[in-house]
């Protein structure tokens, strides 16, 4: 039987949840902004071996300034969570820190990987030192647009939960 | 006399008494032998001794073994309380409803004994609900059908079974936005223990049964009538009881939630297109 997993994505609005989502089911990218609103649910089958499959039901949460807002109904029964903020927009990160504990205290114990998103707009060297200075840690720099580091880390997520 | 002779007198005055009690023996023997050859002679002998036994042994177990029992029993409740309450949902659901379907069968009796004809049967509700009489005639005549049922894990809006009379979009995601929506509704109106029922589009309508762990989507086609509802929610007790049984089975396979062997997709699908399959609402 194949194994399925719930896979929430969070964060501020326009930091990049639904094009990381697109890039990885679809392998695709638009430029074109629009907001999600409420939820949108895909699925991706991943192999891990032959006959070892197992199927990401990714929920895309819309945008929120405020964690706190997130209904607690989209987050029960999660098995691993993709906070998700864009490097180019210290407000999306400014935060970070004490957003990272509202959503660990409303999924406790449930894997979380900390995304910085849309990183073919930056220089990397001066991001982590931005990200040092400021006591940032991050699990995976990603770019929707070129598709970097995308798979990689939905996939490291998915051995994590499997 | 000679000499043997007087040894066998003097053999015979010695061991005569020692020659019967022998013989005594061995005659209690051969009827010990009979009575365990014979069924029935030993039954007789040793029927009476077991039902002593048994009868001790029943009178003692509620001393002896009840508070042990008692103790595991509140235990495992105390540690499973959901699948508990999961399996007892469709069978008090069950209950209640038949209750409440009889009192309303008596109530429409009681109706039907005052109005003669069917005709003012379909008067009588086409005054009640404001439909025309024409529409309530063709309500009674049309059908509906199950077109798709879904067993849905209700908080991560996992797919755990499915049944399809035909192909839609893929199961896993409509199982997941049921979720959201049914999520997102109950968390609107801010009521605690109320479910989402009903969704309807068009000519569907989709019917969400929840329960503790677990919820059922039936999407059926057609008029979706009370008495429809009723054959409805029927079946998905019904399969609901199955599964929870086998689920309990399983829950009590180990004490180690890990080693607990799930109920398997494809009999809980082969169980949702038996009872679901040729179903007639």
């Amino acid at each position: 039987m194949q194994l399925s997993k719930k896979i929430v994505v969070l964060g501020h609005f326009g930091v990049g949840k639904t094009s990381l989502i697109r890039r990885f089911v679809e392998n695709s990218f638009s430029d074109n902004y629009k907001v999600s609103i409420g939820v949108h649910i895909t699925k991706k089958v991943v192999e891990f071996e032959v006959e070892d499959t197992m199927s990401l039901i990714l929920w895309d949460l819309e945008g929120t300034d405020d964690i706190k807002t997130i209904r607690d109904a989209y987050l029960l029964g999660t098995h691993g969570v993709v906070f998700v903020f864009d490097v180019t927009r210290p407000s999306t990160f400014q935060l970070l820190n004490s957003d990272l504990d509202i959503v660990k205290a409303k999924l406790p114990k449930t894997p979380l990987f900390v995304v910085g998103n849309k990183v073919d707009l930056v220089v990397v060297s001066e991001l982590e030192t931005l990200f040092k200075n400021n006591n940032i840690k991050t699990n995976f720099l990603t770019s929707a647009k070129t598709g970097e580091t995308v798979e990689q880390m939905f996939l490291e997520l998915a051995k994590l939960i499997k | 006399m000679v000499e043997r002779d007087k040894v066998e007198l003097l053999r015979d005055i010695l061991f005569t008494e020692d020659r019967e009690f022998a013989k005594k023996i061995a005659e209690r023997i051969k009827i010990i032998e009979d009575t365990i050859d014979e069924r029935e002679k030993l039954s007789e002998k040793v029927n009476p001794i077991i039902s002593k036994q048994l009868d001790d042994f029943v009178e003692e177990i509620p001393k002896k073994l009840g508070p042990t029992i008692t103790a595991t029993l509140k235990e495992e409740i105390r540690k499973n309380k959901e699948e508990i309450v999961d399996a007892l949902y469709p069978i008090l659901g069950k209950m209640i409803k038949k209750y409440i379907a009889q009192e309303i069968k008596m109530l429409s009796d009681n109706i039907s004994k005052q109005l003669s004809t069917k005709k003012w049967s379909n008067k009588f509700k086409s005054w009640f609900s404001g439909v025309k009489e024409e529409e309530v005639i063709l309500s009674n005549l049309s059908v509906s059908s199950i077109e798709q049922v879904l067993l849905i894990e209700r908080g991560s809006g996992i797919l755990a079974a499915s049944y399809s009379k035909t192909e839609t979009i893929d199961e896993d995601m409509i199982s997941g936005m049921l979720t959201a929506i049914k999520g997102f509704v109950e968390d609107a109106f801010g009521q605690k223990n109320q479910n989402l029922e009903l969704i309807e589009y068009e000519l569907y309508n989709i019917h969400l049964q929840s329960f503790v762990s677990y919820y059922v989507a039936v999407v059926i086609s057609g008029n979706y009538s009370l008495e429809a509802k009723d054959k409805v929610q029927d079946l998905i007790f019904d399969f609901y009881d199955d599964f929870m049984g086998k689920n309990l089975d399983s829950l009590f396979s180990s004490d180690d939630k890990e080693k607990r062997e799930k109920v398997s997709r494809v009999s809980l699908e082969k169980q949702l297109n038996k009872k679901f399959g040729n179903a007639i609402i």
